[in-house]
């Protein structure tokens, strides 16, 4: 691979994948390929009911069965750990999670007891033999239920409400007084899905008793989050936790919150004394029982606009379904807040937001996390209001859209926009789609009495998150800012050596952090070797290290950048003394040995090797002044944050504002209901892109996840809990079979946050969700049927077209007009 | 998930007779479709064990019976806990015993809701409806015979 003609660096270049050789050759390392010495294998025994009081558990038939090591409960587990830090405040610090039930089930799927044997097989076996007496109690699946406390899950809260607030800002009162229309639209439902990684949740602990170290190797996506509430829950210091992950086959958020099953691992290889446990979760327990993405419901919303359709306020109620145990949240309760206006202009806005506990699985960090359901919500609040007062959706939008000149765009709670184009990612999605001919098309297709519907996402993904918003739910929590940690080394034999803090499941971070380091070194890509996966013992990470929130373009690579300067800093003053130059007269390059620095002035030069050699094992050689060169590089990147105003909710809650504009073209069909993909563009703008196809098959990933979630992956409870969705046969997450072709563009507004210009993407902003919904609702206003619900297969356009029918509709839509 | 069934069927039997037939678990459980097995405990609480298999979920079924409203010979009340293969399982059933017009034999009113949990609910959730109706429907049709 060379750079292109013309081109200065390699950042920009579509330089191959480093990973790709060895993924697509199958010799990545991935957690279960890991076989220990003494290893043993933990298997869950799970909770039958949603919500049951545990009477009695008898583990003597399984602890019988030759080839079992132990088992661990819940009630044992309490008696020597400590319940997990809660983030919320009052009541939701009064939750005692455990990794285990202790004396009550809250989800169907919960673990009760854990069971360590010889084989995976042998543990199964003696699963089934566990006796577990329970109590059924009423169980609630419903958020707004939840909020009557009639059933409460956490008697200790004494409530289901975990977090409530009012973000208010600007004269809302006022902007409804002076409204041309008012549209009142009275619920919708932001579903409940997944994410499908192809590696499920791996676990491997060694609980060591000789030293009282713990080893993980694991694909936990958020090691250094983990190992805080690890640390705190198991009373083991956290410089004697040792967290390493390898390849991740994906994780998209979701392996954040496999923190309880760490412990229970660490717990399990203590009992065992010291031996290895491993524990790999099953497709159908990472359904029901890994993590869910939040379910949210908007009630009572009410839209204020003016003559010319443009909003000028916005009221609403959101009620957040955070499953049986906070666990990462309520961060969800602000997170969505970084993207409080979507891309649009109004500043008047009040929303009331409550996050509910029910009886279903715990939700966690799902690509787009928290920012996806709140832009769902905003971008059905444009096309409801542009049919209601027919306007076209393209137009409604240019003019509710922040203006490019208006960036860097201060939102009404202070969030700062750094870049963007929206109306010209409009602009090229409607000529990649060719908007003007499914216009025409679409016309003649309603003559012949077709459904067919034409729609617009515009979505955000907000990244680098500042953490100072945890202190917006929590005013006592101890996180804001964020950074991440980076080394660059000159090895002995002058192999530039490159680790970071994240932990990549597929993003390429070998690739583009070899990308940037060459351009700092004037190198070759290939010369760089970049360390895979997360060590706490390499001692590059912080707090914040880990791979989520679409940050690694910004903050990780920052922070490769800062310590390759700095490497190459050090080279500099190195090779000034053994040449006798002075530093501005060198340059970097490579030259008939290999890499080297040179002086321009005499040709002289010095390579790698020579440069490690006298640092790392010819140090005599070096004068004093030189002595605290190290070749060895550690820096820490900082965003520039400050704590956001607690009172207010006011502050820079991210740092940079990729964007995605979606339009689909939907026929459904009038015999099956099927909805049908017929055309599909997906526009982005990640700002100054670092790798291009690397950029590209992220947004192929996010469209085909967002799809999946729109048209095809619904988390589905009955009455009692029971999740009926449990394997592949009812939860089918989108495949290369159901993924339609998808028309790709992109456009670069540079971040004037980044060094680069780069923004963080990858988790897309759901706009397929955003879009399909759009699409739906065209095909379908026509025959009096709001679209309120995020998620729409055959089975419930059907009932939306039959209930319609059959007038059992109630109009969800109010337009109020005044004169 | 719940599974609600209710039908009636006469017999030639008297309500006495009819009550104490399905009021004597020795009787009554063996009925059972895919009986396995019987322990009473006392006049009002026993246990039965019953094969279940959808697909590849298999094992046996152990359910904690409990006669729980009896008045001779008009009514009988089982409740029922129990567990398999990973769910669990809630019952009531209820038979009303009414005497025919001119004294001929018994109507039996029968209805009842079972309330599956876990993971049979889970798996196969579309499934359990039918077949549990279709195993009623046994456990009625074996009644019948019994009390002919």
């Amino acid at each position: 691979m060379i750079k292109k003609d013309g081109a200065k660096n390699w950042v920009g270049q579509a330089l191959p994948r480093k990973e790709e050789n060895r993924l697509l050759r199958g010799r990545g390392k991935f957690a279960d390929d890991i076989k220990l010495r003494e290893m043993l294998y933990l298997r869950f025994v799970r909770s039958p009911y949603a919500h049951a009081k545990i009477v009695s558990v008898d583990v003597s038939a399984a602890e019988a069965l030759a080839g079992v090591v132990g088992t661990l409960t819940g009630a044992e587990i309490a008696a020597q750990t400590q319940p997990f830090i809660e983030i919320g405040p009052d009541p939701c610090s009064r939750i005692k999670d455990f990794p285990l039930a202790v004396s009550k089930v809250r989800y169907q799927g919960e673990p009760v007891v854990a069971i360590v044997a010889e084989s995976p097989s042998l543990a199964d076996d003696a699963a089934e033999l566990v006796q577990v007496e329970y109590e059924a109690l009423d169980p609630v699946v419903d958020a707004e239920a939840a909020l009557t406390d009639k059933s409460v899950l956490h008697d200790e809260a004494g409530t289901n409400r975990v977090w409530n607030g009012v973000f208010e800002y600007g004269d809302v009162d006022k902007a409804f007084r002076e409204a041309a229309y008012v549209v009142n639209i009275d619920r919708m439902h932001f579903h409940r899905f997944s994410s499908t990684p192809l590696e499920n949740n791996v676990v491997i602990a060694q609980w060591n008793p000789k030293d009282e170290r713990i080893y993980y190797e694991c694909n936990n996506s958020f090691p250094s989050f983990a190992i805080q509430f690890l640390s705190a829950h198991l009373g083991v210091h956290i410089d004697r936790i040792r967290v390493e992950t390898s390849d991740i086959g994906g994780s998209f958020g979701i392996k954040i919150t496999s923190y309880p099953q760490m412990a229970v691992c660490a717990l399990a290889s203590k009992k065992a004394g010291g031996r290895p446990v491993k524990w790999v979760e099953t497709r159908s327990e990472h359904i029901t029982s890994s993590a869910h993405g939040n379910e949210r419901t908007f009630r009572d919303t009410r839209v204020a606009l003016d003559k010319n359709g443009v909003i000028t306020a916005l009221v609403s109620r959101h009620i957040d379904d955070c499953g049986a145990y906070p666990r990462y949240e309520p961060l969800g309760c602000v997170i969505w807040s970084q993207v409080f206006p979507g891309v649009y202009r109004f500043k008047n806005a009040r929303i009331d937001f409550t996050q509910a506990v029910t009886n279903k699985c715990p939700v966690g960090p799902n690509r787009g996390y928290s920012r996806m359901q709140h832009l769902w919500f905003l971008e059905r609040v444009i096309d409801i209001c542009a049919h209601e007062l027919r306007i076209p959706s393209d137009e409604i939008r240019l003019r509710n859209y922040i203006r490019p000149e208006e960036f860097p765009y201060t939102t009404p709670n202070g969030c700062v926009y750094d870049s963007g184009d929206y109306p010209r990612m409009l602009q090229v999605a409607k000529e990649l789609i060719g908007w003007d001919d499914w216009k025409k098309r679409q016309a003649a297709a309603r003559k012949e009495g077709r459904l067919i519907g034409i729609g617009i996402g515009t979505t955000l993904d907000s990244g680098t998150n500042n953490f100072g918003q945890s202190q917006i739910v929590n005013p006592g929590a101890p996180f804001s800012g964020n950074s991440q940690g980076a080394n660059c080394k000159l090895d002995i034999y002058g192999e530039v050596v490159v680790s970071v803090g994240s932990c990549p499941q597929g993003q390429g971070h070998e690739t583009t952090a070899a990308q940037v380091v060459a351009d700092v070194l004037n190198i070759h890509p290939d010369r760089i070797t970049v360390r895979t996966g997360f060590d706490t013992e390499r001692n590059v990470h912080t707090g914040f290290s880990g791979t989520y929130a679409s940050q690694f373009a910004v903050s990780g690579l920052s922070a490769v950048h800062g310590a390759a300067q700095k490497l190459r800093k050090e080279m500099s003053r190195l090779a000034a003394f053994l040449l006798e130059s002075k530093e501005d007269d060198l340059e970097f390059g490579s030259g008939e040995q290999g890499p080297e620095i040179r002086t321009t002035s005499t040709g002289k030069s010095i390579n790698y090797w020579g440069l490690a050699n006298i640092v790392n094992v010819n140090s005599a050689v070096l004068p004093p002044e030189l002595y605290e060169l190290t070749l060895n590089c550690r820096y820490i990147w900082r965003a520039p944050f400050k704590v956001p105003d607690k009172q207010k909710k006011y502050g820079s809650l991210t740092l940079t504002y990729a964007s995605q504009l979606h339009i689909a073209v939907i026929e459904i069909e009038r015999d099956t209901f099927i909805p049908r993909i017929l055309d599909y563009v997906a526009v982005d703008d990640c700002g100054t892109v670092i790798n291009p196809p690397i950029v590209e098959g992220q947004v192929y990933g996010a469209t085909a996840h967002g799809i999946g979630a729109a048209l095809m992956e619904n988390c589905v409870y009955d009455a009692v809990g029971n999740m009926l969705t449990s394997t592949f046969s009812d939860y089918t997450p989108i495949t290369a079979m159901n993924m339609p072709k998808v028309k790709y563009a992109h456009i670069e507004t540079p971040s004037p946050h980044s060094y680069s210009g780069a923004k963080g993407m990858g988790e897309g902003g759901a706009a397929p969700v955003h879009t399909i919904s759009a699409a739906l609702q065209d095909a379908l206003f026509a025959s009096g049927i709001m679209i309120d619900d995020s998620f729409n297969n055959a089975d419930s356009l059907f009932r939306a077209m039959v209930a319609k029918e059959i007038s059992q509709v109630e109009k969800l839509v109010k337009v109020e007009r005044r004169a | 998930m719940a599974i609600k069934f209710a039908g009636d069927f006469e017999v030639k039997r008297t309500p006495e007779e009819v009550h104490d037939f399905l009021i004597d678990p020795s009787k009554f459980a063996a009925l059972l479709p895919d009986f396995q097995g019987l322990s009473v405990q006392d006049s009002t609480h026993f246990t039965v064990k019953v094969k279940v298999g959808i697909s590849h979920i298999k094992g046996t079924a152990e359910v904690k019976m409990e006669l729980a409203d009896v008045e001779r010979p008009k009514r009988a009340q089982y409740k029922g806990q129990g567990s398999v293969a990973g769910g669990n399982v809630s019952l009531i059933a209820a038979f009303d015993l009414s005497l025919l017009d001119g004294g001929t034999g018994t109507k039996v009113a029968w209805q009842g809701e079972a309330q599956i949990f876990g993971r049979l609910a889970s798996v196969a959730g579309g499934l359990l409806e039918p077949l549990g109706k279709k195993q009623v429907q046994k456990l009625i049709d074996g009644l019948q015979a019994a009390l002919r």
